[in-house]
């Protein structure tokens, strides 16, 4: 499809009528602390319609929360329970390309065999804008390793790409097109030389960098040929601060717990993972994986192998957010350099 | 669409009290709902209040909706469960996981292994297998347990001992004690089973699984006819939560009855 241009007055334009279409308009904006994070600004307005780097959490958040309810509890003793449904309409604006790539997968694992309704339900009010990186965020970051950026290749609704004269438009479904054939009069149509530099762009941000083999990674890891050191060193380094499995788009892991009040109350699953030792004991304290470094290595293990296996690509989107945030200094992309160099 | 994670209510039609701490609770779901699952498969069990946990059935389908499940005390949630009275309802969904693997029991001899409550994941097996029992030329039950006070379904073992061969041992003998002490591997050399044409079924405590399985092997039983019905934590029995997870597999889903083959494959041992 050919790609449209957009100005930046018209995008602007364009976010006061989308907003009109949603009850909540989640988009980047600045904290105090000149972090980005992603927050509902359709009131307050104060969005921001390009921004540098990435968002400290991913916007997972809104449809995986820290906590959130399954059911209501209307009598525990009588076993009533009603169903709740968070029926609000959301856009996100300004997803970065990595964290598309990670809706994709959070999509297709939480409609895998048994589908998950609060997951799916958030997922069907949902239309995702992401907006493709001008630049590397983090030095950390290697989304280009990942087959995950700069630019999204599918998962979105319309994709927003900056250009130096103002913005091109891709449309990935059919609530995209709606929504430019609703706004028709706010785009036209990109030139060749738009779209030149958005090729240029994609060229200077790969670098010299090869891909990543992932295949042959995930195979390395299937076949337990990653050196036994490597695991070592990783669960010495790790403090179980959660930060990781917090920041991680992809990590879906949870607990579920009821909190009652007299004999009514709800039902929550609140995020839960693989690093705490908690995570696989069982009844009587027995545990399958007494040891530490067994409980980061799934970390890896999942991102790297099974989901390849699984879904042919890995769950890490190369966003660089545990490799920043972890105090013992774990980095995921090196471990991907090490063993795809020892290979 | 259906909330997978919306349990039913099922009232407690009976408690019948198998050891010191354990108890086995005949349910039946308030709305006559009749729960389709096959020997091996699980339900999770909600509490509200203190949450859910996964219990294998412990009985085999009934025309009349009734199941039962055998619960030792050993947490909050199963010591809460262990107070419950005969009428009081709890919530039950499911049935998860995959069930044994009832097409290859023809013509096979059966060997079944239980150590303690592990007895109950088998239970269904044992009476299918032994409805069925014309299908077998012979089938053998080794169970262990820790004391004589411990053991199981005393009611129902005379029954399986007209169509088949019941060993026990115990750890722990008390005074009354006339058979054989110590694990289920001391019972081994007394089985007559013809190990190339035999399925074997484990469940018990993770030690037991390990050792059982390394002295059934030396006996020249088959990797792949040996089946374990293996324990894990968790939350949703759908594949979500993530902490049932081994290696790509997730024991509520693609178990919790795997093949020692896959068990390998998996880099478990129990």
């Amino acid at each position: 499809m050919k790609k449209l241009f957009i100005t930046k007055d018209n995008l602007i334009e364009l976010v006061i009528r989308l907003k009109k279409d949603c009850d909540e308009f989640i988009a980047p904006k600045k904290e105090h602390l000149d972090d980005i994070i992603f927050g509902d600004t359709k009131n307050s307005n104060d969005e921001l319609l390009d921004y540098e780097g990435n968002s400290v959490i991913s916007p997972r958040a809104f449809l995986l929360p820290q906590s959130e309810p399954l059911f209501e509890i209307k009598s525990s003793k009588k076993c009533v329970f009603v169903p709740v449904e968070d029926k609000k309409s959301r856009i996100f604006y300004g997803v970065r390309p990595c964290d598309i790539k990670a809706l994709i997968l959070m999509q297709k694992f939480f409609t895998d065999d048994f589908i998950d309704l609060p997951y799916q339900q958030k997922l069907e009010r949902s239309t995702f804008i992401a907006l493709a990186c001008g630049k590397r965020c983090l030095a950390k970051s290697f989304c280009h390793l990942m087959a995950a950026g700069p630019v999204a290749k599918e998962g979105f609704d319309l994709q927003i790409i900056p250009v130096s004269r103002g913005f091109l438009v891709e449309s990935g479904s059919k609530k995209g097109k709606q929504i430019v054939k609703r706004n028709k009069t706010l785009f036209s149509l990109a030139r060749p030389q738009d779209e030149k530099e958005v090729r240029d762009r994609l060229c200077s941000f790969a670098e010299k960098s090869e891909k990543l083999d992932f295949i042959a990674l995930s195979r390395t890891m299937a076949q337990d040929k990653v050196k036994e050191e490597i695991w070592d060193d990783i669960g010495q380094r790790c403090v179980v601060c959660s930060g990781c499995i917090t920041l991680c788009p992809t990590c879906s892991c949870f607990s579920i717990v009821d909190r009652l009040s007299n004999d009514k109350g709800l039902r929550f699953r609140y995020c839960d993972g693989c690093p705490y030792a908690g995570f696989t004991r069982m009844a009587g304290e027995s545990t399958p994986f007494p040891q530490h470094k067994d409980h980061i290595r799934r970390f890896f293990e999942h991102k790297l192998n099974i989901d390849v296996e699984r879904y042919g690509t890995p769950s890490c989107v190369g966003c660089g957010r545990c490799i920043q945030t972890c105090p013992g200094n774990i980095s995921i992309r090196k471990f991907v350099e090490q063993v795809a160099n020892s290979l | 669409m259906k909330n997978e994670y919306l349990p039913i209510p099922a009232v407690i039609e009976n408690i019948i009290e198998e050891s010191p701490d354990a108890k086995t609770f005949i349910l039946k779901p308030k709305d006559n709902t009749i729960l389709r699952y096959n020997p091996g498969q699980f339900l999770m069990l909600s509490l509200p209040g203190y949450g859910e946990a996964p219990f294998t059935f412990a009985s085999c389908p009934s025309k009349n909706g009734l199941f039962e499940i055998s619960v030792r005390n050993v947490g909050t949630l199963t010591s809460s469960l262990h107070r419950l009275k005969v009428k009081d309802i709890i919530g039950v969904r499911g049935p998860y996981g995959n069930t044994f693997p009832l097409d290859k029991l023809k013509n096979k001899d059966i060997f079944f292994v239980a150590g303690g409550c592990g007895i109950a994941p088998l239970r269904p097996l044992i009476q299918y297998v032994l409805k069925n029992k014309k299908a077998h030329k012979r089938v053998e039950i080794i169970y262990g347990c820790r004391a004589p006070k411990d053991i199981f379904y005393k009611r129902e073992l005379e029954l399986w001992k007209k169509d088949s061969i019941v060993h026990l041992t115990v750890d722990e003998p008390d005074e009354k004690w006339g058979g054989t002490c110590g694990v289920v591997c001391v019972l081994f050399p007394k089985i007559k089973l013809n190990p190339k044409n035999s399925l074997v079924f484990l469940c018990g405590p993770g030690v037991m699984i390990k050792f059982a399985i390394k002295d059934i092997l030396k006996l020249g039983f088959k990797e792949n006819n040996i089946y374990a019905s293996l324990e894990r934590y968790m939350k949703c029995g759908l594949g979500k939560c993530g902490h049932c997870y081994v290696k790509g597999k997730y024991v509520c889903l693609d178990g919790p009855n795997f093949s020692y083959t896959q068990m390998k494959e998996l880099g478990i041992e129990s």
